[in-house]
């Protein structure tokens, strides 16, 4: 990338825009029409799921008010799961040779971070939810074990996208780490069925054991459109930040070689 | 409410961390945009 003007005839570095009028118009940051609209959609919907799922939806018969919990428990694995599979998707696109393009890489990283917060809210609402109805914040059961690992195999993938090395050498080496690890979402869903454990096994599409309260399946909804609505807006506006993070890398770079070679001619 | 406790933990925990990932993510974004020219923001 060639070094801007700016950079060379201000005798300025790139991103040093001190004392200049145009300073005001550089500050649009991440935000666009779009973006403020689906900001304002994710708080009205935390909104309704506070509502809901404090005060509108009943207690359970058997597991009394701690069921609130359930509502962030579920929401956030569930983007946890979103999060990660995008991950692994935009991998497989930046991977493949047609779409080498370094936005899938930012997406991919974007929804990683993101997962990994979720999945941490998860492990710890669960834990909450836990320490109520089997009177311990932990148990080694299938299902908490197996999302535990999957936390810390993602910590793993924003480790390995922290190396250093080119954006594309980045994009590649995370990328494969990300299809390896996405296979272990798999294992964590359905390990309540491959082994016998504590936690139990969906409620929500599985009609025969337990029927939910019309008014616990319908914050269990909100909870859902919530969270992806929130997943969506932190993915959209930090793939963006890692775009200008990439963006200034090259041109500080670009400007070091520019005074090199100015030096080399001096 | 019985486990009011663990049930407002849950969910401050959760709106809080929320919450300031998103406010980090803006000023780190404002940050940097006001490094960068126009052509290296798309979506402006």
């Amino acid at each position: 990338m060639p070094v801007t003007d700016n950079a060379v005839t201000d005798n300025r570095t790139p991103g040093d825009l001190s004392g200049s009028d145009i300073t005001g118009a550089f500050k649009s940051g991440t935000g666009t029409r779009f973006t403020r609209l689906l900001g304002i959609a994710t708080i009205a919907s935390m909104a309704l799921l506070i509502v809901f799922g404090l005060f509108v939806s009943p207690a359970d018969v058997i597991q009394g008010e701690s069921v609130r919990i359930l509502y962030i428990h579920v929401g956030t694995v569930w983007v946890a799961y979103l999060a990660f599979s995008v991950t692994a998707l935009a991998s497989a696109a930046f991977l493949w040779k047609r779409t080498t393009s370094l936005i899938w890489d930012r997406i991919a990283g974007a929804s990683a971070e993101v997962g990994v917060l979720f999945m941490a809210l998860t492990l710890f609402a669960g834990a909450l939810w836990g320490r109520l109805a089997w009177g311990k914040f932990w148990v080694w059961d299938a299902r908490v074990t197996t999302t535990a690992f999957l936390f810390i195999t993602y910590i793993g993938y924003l480790a390995v996208r922290g190396l250093g090395g080119s954006h594309h050498q980045r994009g590649r080496r995370s990328a494969v780490v990300a299809l390896l690890a996405v296979l272990e979402i798999p294992l964590v869903h359905f390990s309540v069925k491959l082994w016998r454990g504590l936690h139990q096994d969906s409620s929500v599409t599985d009609t025969t054991k337990v029927k939910l309260h019309d008014q616990m399946l319908f914050s269990l909804f909100i909870a859902v459109i919530a969270f992806t609505l929130l997943y969506s807006w932190l993915v959209i506006h930090r793939q963006r930040v890692m775009a200008m993070q990439d963006a200034l890398d090259d041109k500080g770079l670009d400007y070091a070689l520019q005074q090199r070679r100015d030096e080399g001619d001096g | 409410m019985k486990d009011i406790g663990f049930i407002l933990a849950a969910y401050i925990a959760t709106f809080a961390s929320s919450a300031l990932l998103a406010v980090y993510v803006l000023r780190r974004g404002r940050a940097l945009a006001a490094q960068l020219p126009p052509q290296d923001k798309p979506w402006t």
